[in-house]
């Protein structure tokens, strides 16, 4: 039998067209009489349209039409519709104008005349929980449950607020586990203080571009999605059509990390605005436009105390965050970042307390490791502060409170699938060379200075219960559908390798199919929250498992015996005992569609999701099908880690920090792909450098207008700002709930990235604990020189 | 009355092949022509719809304009000159290693290898009020919104500000100053000379622009004399991302030692005021001092003197003082 | 509430930066914490001229193939390699010089072809992504060390960096790692995969040395 394909490393079945520019990706898609569209933006952080005036720009020669929010379905508030009436930020979209050419469109859009309102704004949170601030919203400046409410503090609430300290009024989120006095009574150290952590925007490299056209019916949707099949379903179920009405296209997609989850509200200008003209309409969105509604990860004001015993345990924890929420939706990253506290640290007592508000600034969504990438950045250097004050080594206090396999943490107090954590730690110290390199801690160079850091980093990593869905066809070879997307984490080729083990089917002879609903795509995981390797290795194998059956069955048909006599491989079903009695793949594809049934898929399993059955039924006779739902065991929650290493040099005459080295090590099960696992873990490394040093949000506070919109304000860090060498390993040891033993990966790197800088560089400041990022040249200047910091203790959007 | 980003309006592309049809052009389209050299600048603002001339006037077929000469006494460099030719031309690398080195640091290599010697000293300010098109004093209107009690104002000027306190960015435009070079300036009339530090303007002499060219003005080429060639060079620039990024601060120093004193020295720091500042006081101060650190700390300290702070930008005050400090302890190395 | 109409206005005069720009400020007492500034410019400062809005047709040299095409005055090189000549290797990740994912070669050289005027490339060599595969799908060798160190992740980016290596391998079939980062430091990748682009910048001068 074939070695097995998990654990190699293979490129994936795309990348050619990657990089000879045949990849199309949704702006590369051209229509007959395809018309272009162009957004109006609101120039106000908060108003009501009280009029447009279309007629000038209606007039224009090969202006065709105008959408506005009166042509969308309605939303219930705090949903988000992609034209409004009520902009809730500088740059929502109020209407769209579709031309024959953009230069038209553009035109256009400066002929007409939008008379708005202006409404109350608020961009710091804090403002808005004031007794008398603005709410950024007409029903309230909070979210509970569902249910939009308006929350305000008393005065004595923020009388701390001079001194830098986080005001806590009433909390809307809370929860609390053990005896919190008793917890702090039991501490030989206790710290604690207020620290604040930027939003950001994801800036995927690829804007969320698209078009659209209809046929017979039938809406086709050119996108940039992470999760193809349930980016069909959504934008199905936002515009109340059938699914079966929707093709979305969408095989590759540049870039997400959480802004693409699914479908793009944005989608429905084209979408709609085709449907009105009955042309297609292409929506090329700029690199200005995806800054204001191309999502953001919500940003931070926190307090935390935290208790530790003299041996490094932590004993208590009380956190309390304020989340900044943008205007829309409902966000639950602050909760995240409650359970990744607890899960990373295992206090016996832990009190979170949060209230989330919502603020007139650009959406917010999951941004990879939601609430985790923020909070580990944020608590891991005061961890550093307590092992300097206790005089014990970070990384063993790390090991000290790492959760092994039978840990619970958070709120409900659940269990963990299995948590490599001290390995991981073991692994990454060797790997990096902690012994030795802590050494360097504090030392000079000239103006330079070391600093050394670690920083650990849990995030969810798998879920299950989707479906696989395969077909071995007469040629032999076996087709894999899969549902979820091509974001470059190239999970849905190395999913897919889960069935093709079960097989024992070589990979040259397996073709997968992807990015295109109308090639019938199983239902699937959003691909997000790292839950694709996980999920759709579980499903994909469950489905393969169905194919095996259905080949050991129609061997022993055939061929005699009983179908456990028979094992799969190399296109082969064949005897064990005397492997010459076999039967070629393509003659038993042959066979199953000769017998029909279950085995062409003429019959389907009953608990396969109705969109696995559309798709089922339209590969059914085709060839041997395999089709199952996930129903594999799944007890606890399936969480990943990254330990992240970094040294860097920290000028003392100009504040700039020299990224010199990094290692990242996972915890992420068995590892399917290990170069694209050494990609995970550097490529999140380096976001989560962005996050800590320079990625930032700046607003005008008096106008409410940004002007970190484009690449060069926001700062994402390039490859000159990383380490030109980069390691990375990997415990490489089987989750026991999964098949093949994997966990997802994508989420923790960020968060290791970050912290392991935030830690590194309070090491080279002798232990200080700036405790805000982005840690940019100006603020750690600051605090090198012992002059006023450029920012209060609570400023935001800065 | 909307206003949309990202589609480059209308204009007429006009493209000269001589010195000589360019100015008689920009003479004939005064006020409602816009000259375009490498482009990175102006098409930023043409994309934004905030400047919008009803023709462009491309340089890129004026080959006068480009390449590096000898002349009797240092070199001319053609305005169309690229930034990577700059950066790696030989004689300017051998003799003038301060520019080449500035220009080396500009942005990205995409950049440099378009991106123009004259448009890099000519380019505007990246005051994102102004760039926004914030109807501020620089834009023809009557406020300044970076210097109020809540602006925004971390990468604005310490020196200088009047009315505006936006600061030039260019990377080469210190170094210039620094090598006592000269501006030749053509017009329908002829042609003139300015010197690199008379080039730039401050809002106090004229708001509106960054440098002396007015309307029909082409600069030509820049002259650098032989008399910093071979002095000890220091360049550095502190940016947030070490690509694509604009300086926080600069500075470019030229200093000669002879007999372990400093004879004479050119320093100039940018990024701190609108346009690109020299440090006459502190070049006094240092001359027939040793290279030391204690000259390094005074010239640091007097650098900084009557500096003043806006709400968010205090840290230039110890960076700039800082790097004239490292160019003064370079020069003892 | 009260709307403020403040109009600054000036002679056009683009060349000295000093614009038509028309204010409008409003606020109201009932939310006297909150103002708005709007800010325009439509039909306020130099009208279009009818000359500039004609197309004109060129001659464009792209991957060793002449091609004649209507261009706008002010239409970029990316636009028109990829709206009119049906090239989208090319990709737009922020039409403004800041991304590297529009960079093609002009006379070998790279470029942010968002950012060139096409009509600014006539007599010059463009070449994209889509010329540099040979004709019977051999890939070129940069492309070759990119597929076998493993690719990219998304590969928005991958067009840009390719045609920057090859500029690279070129210029310095040589470099340091150091030296390749900083010939690639133009480009952006989001994903932050530079170690592998790195390590296939480097294979990639190593197959351009064989060759």
């Amino acid at each position: 039998m074939a070695e097995k394909l998990i654990g190699q490393d293979i490129a994936p079945p795309d990348l050619v067209a990657k990089i000879t520019g045949a990849a199309k990706f949704a702006e590369d898609f051209r229509a007959e009489g395809m018309l272009f569209a162009k957004l109006l933006l609101s120039p106000m952080p908060h108003g009501r349209v009280r009029s447009i005036d279309t007629s000038r720009a209606l007039a224009m020669p090969g202006v065709i039409d105008i959408l506005t929010a009166d042509d969308l379905p309605a939303a219930e508030p705090p949903g988000e519709r992609a034209l409004t009436n009520e902009p809730h930020y500088v740059g929502e979209p109020i209407l769209a104008v579709a031309a024959v050419d953009e230069t038209t469109a553009a035109d256009a859009i400066e002929q007409i005349e939008v008379d708005l309102e202006p409404l109350p704004f608020v961009l710091d949170p804090l403002e808005s929980l004031r007794p008398d601030g603005p709410n950024a919203r007409l029903g309230g400046n909070t979210i509970d449950g569902r249910e939009l409410k308006s929350v305000k503090w008393t005065e004595a609430d923020f009388a701390a607020v001079a001194e830098g300290k986080l005001p806590m009024g009433e909390p809307v989120q809370e929860w609390s586990v053990g005896d919190l006095d008793a917890g702090f009574a039991q501490a030989d150290l206790i710290l604690d203080d207020t620290i604040v952590h930027q939003s950001l925007t994801h800036h995927p490299m690829e804007p969320r571009s698209c078009m659209a056209y209809w046929q017979n019916g039938k809406l086709h949707l050119y996108g940039s999605t992470q999760s193809t099949a349930r980016a069909r379903v959504s934008l199905a179920n936002s515009l109340d059509l059938d699914p079966q009405d929707v093709v979305f296209i969408g095989q590759y997609c540049g870039g997400g990390f959480g802004s693409k989850i699914t479908m793009s509200p944005i989608m429905h200008v084209p979408a709609l605005l085709s449907r009105k003209v009955g042309r297609p309409v292409m929506l090329r969105i700029t690199r200005y436009e995806e800054h204001y509604i191309g999502r953001a990860r919500p940003g931070f004001q926190a307090w935390t105390r935290i208790g530790w015993r003299n041996d490094g345990v932590v004993t208590a924890v009380d956190l309390y965050i304020v989340q900044d929420h943008g205007a829309y939706g409902s966000s639950g990253d602050h909760m995240s970042a409650s359970a990744v506290a607890s899960l990373m640290y295992q206090p016996a007592a832990m009190r979170f307390r949060g209230i989330t508000v919502y603020t007139n600034t650009p959406p917010r969504s999951a941004q990879r490791a939601p609430g985790g990438a923020q909070i580990v950045a944020m608590l891991e250097p005061l961890m550093d502060k307590a092992a300097r004050e206790l005089g014990i080594d970070r990384v063993r206090m790390r090991r000290a409170n790492a959760p092994d396999h039978d840990s619970r943490f958070g709120p409900n107090q659940g269990g963990l699938t299995s948590a490599y954590v001290r390995e991981a730690l073991d692994v990454g110290a060797e790997v990096f060379g902690w012994a030795e390199k802590s050494r360097l801690s504090g030392d000079r160079n000239g103006t330079r200075v070391t600093g050394v850091g670690v920083g650990l980093s849990p995030y969810v990593g798998g879920s299950s219960g989707f479906d696989g869905l395969m077909v071995i066809r007469p040629d032999g070879d076996l087709y894999i559908h899969q549902g979820i997307g091509n974001l470059g984490t190239h999970s849905f080729a190395d999913t897919a390798r889960a069935a093709a083990d079960v097989l024992g089917m070589p990979w040259e002879r397996c073709s997968v199919i992807w990015g295109d609903t109308s090639d019938h795509l199983p239902w699937s995981s959003v691909q997000a929250g790292s839950q694709t390797a996980h999920a759709h290795t579980r499903a994909n194998h469950a489905a393969a498992m169905d194919a095996k059956r259905k080949l050991q069955e129609i061997a022993a048909r055939d061929l005699g015996g009983s179908p456990a006599d028979y094992e799969a491989a190399d296109g082969r079903v064949f005897l064990r005992s005397s492997p010459s009695r076999a039967m070629s793949f393509g003659r038993a594809a042959e066979r199953a569609i000769a017998l029909g049934g279950e085995y062409s898929g003429r019959e389907l399993p009953d608990d396969i999701h109705a969109v696995t059955v559309g798709a089922a039924g339209a590969l059914a006779g085709q060839g041997l099908m395999g089709v199952a739902k996930d129903n594999y065991s799944h007890e606890g929650g399936t969480w990943s880690w990254v330990v992240g290493f970094a040294r860097v040099e920290v000028d003392v005459e100009t504040g700039e920090v020299e990224i010199k080295e990094y290692a990242g090590v996972a915890d992420c099960g068995t590892v399917l792909h290990p170069r694209n696992l050494a990609s995970q873990i550097h490529g999140g490394g380096v976001q989560g450098f962005g996050q800590a040093r320079s990625q930032k949000w700046v607003f005008d506070p008096k106008w409410g207008v940004p002007f970190a919109h484009r690449l060069y304000t926001a700062r994402p860090p390039g490859i000159l700002d990383a380490p030109l060498v980069m390691d990375w390993g990997a415990v490489n040891e089987p989750d026991p709930e999964n098949p093949v033993g994997a966990k997802g990966i994508g989420e923790p790197p960020i968060g290791a990235g970050s912290a392991a800088i935030t830690s590194a560089i309070a090491d080279a400041l002798g232990g200080v604990c700036l405790c805000r990022t982005p840690l940019t040249t100006d603020v750690i200047l600051a605090e090198l020189e012992g002059r006023k910091q450029p920012y209060g203790r609570l400023d935001t959007h800065v | 009355m909307a206003v949309i980003r990202d589609m480059m309006p209308t204009f007429e592309l006009l493209q000269p092949t001589s010195v000589e049809d360019t100015v008689a052009l920009l003479q004939r389209h005064g006020e409602r022509s816009w000259v375009l050299a490498g482009g990175l600048d102006s098409l930023d603002w043409l994309k934004d719809r905030v400047k919008r001339p009803e023709t462009v006037v491309e340089l890129g077929g004026v080959l006068e304009l480009r390449g590096v000469r000898p002349t009797a006494n240092g070199l001319e460099i053609g305005a169309l000159t690229t930034l990577s030719e700059v950066a790696s031309h030989r004689e300017i690398v051998e003799r003038f290693g301060l520019l080449s080195t500035a220009a080396g640091h500009v942005a990205t290599p995409q950049i440099r290898n378009q991106g123009t010697i004259g448009g890099n000293i000519s380019q505007d300010t990246r005051c994102w009020y102004y760039r926004g098109g914030w109807p501020c004093y620089r834009a023809g209107g009557n406020t300044c919104y970076a210097a109020t009690p809540q602006s925004m104002n971390r990468e604005h000027c310490v020196f200088g500000g009047s009315r505006c306190v936006a600061v030039s960015v260019s990377d080469t435009a210190p170094a210039l100053v620094a090598l006592d070079a000269e501006m030749v300036i053509r017009n329908t009339d002829g042609e003139r000379v300015v010197a690199a530090e008379d080039y730039f303007l401050g809002p106090d002499i004229d708001i509106t622009r960054m440098t002396v060219l007015e309307h029909g003005d082409l600069l030509t080429h820049i002259r650098i004399p032989s008399t910093w060639a071979g002095a000890r060079f220091y360049f550095e620039k502190v940016r947030d991302r070490q690509s694509w990024d604009f300086a926080l601060v600069s500075v470019a120093s030229a200093i000669v030692v002879a007999g372990g004193r400093i004879e004479r020295a050119r320093i100039a720091v940018n990024g701190v005021a609108p346009k690109p500042m020299r440090l006459p006081d502190v070049e006094n101060l240092v001359q027939g001092m040793p290279p030391n650190e204690d000259t390094a700390a005074a010239a640091g300290e007097l650098a900084i003197r009557g500096a003043r702070p806006l709400r968010h930008n205090d840290y230039k005050l110890p960076l700039t003082r800082n790097l004239v400090r490292r160019a003064l302890r370079d020069a003892g190395a | 509430m009260t709307d403020i109409e403040i109009i600054v206005e000036s002679e056009p005069r683009p060349f000295s930066r000093r614009s038509f720009i028309k204010g409008v400020i409003a606020a109201g007492a009932a939310i006297s914490s909150t103002g708005y500034l709007f800010r325009a410019s439509s039909a306020l400062a130099g009208s279009p001229s009818a000359r500039g809005s004609i197309p004109r047709l060129i001659a464009l040299n792209v991957n060793g193939q002449s091609r004649r095409v209507d261009v706008l005055q002010q239409e970029t090189l990316a636009m028109t390699l990829r709206y009119k000549l049906g090239l989208t290797g090319t990709k737009l990740g922020c039409d403004r010089a800041e991304c590297g994912a529009c960079t093609v070669l002009i006379d070998g050289v790279p470029h942010y072809s968002c950012s060139v005027l096409t009509g600014a490339v006539r007599e010059r060599q463009v070449t994209t992504i889509e010329g540099l595969a040979a004709e019977n799908g051999e890939l070129h060798p940069v492309q070759q060390a990119v597929v076998e160190e493993g690719g990219f992740q998304c590969a928005f980016c991958a067009p840009g960096y390719i045609m920057s290596m090859v500029a690279m391998v070129n210029e310095n079939p040589n470099p340091t790692r150091e030296e390749a980062a900083h010939y690639l430091s133009g480009n952006l990748c989001r994903c932050g995969d530079y170690h592998k682009i790195l390590n296939s910048a480097e294979r990639a001068a190593e197959y351009a040395r064989r060759v």
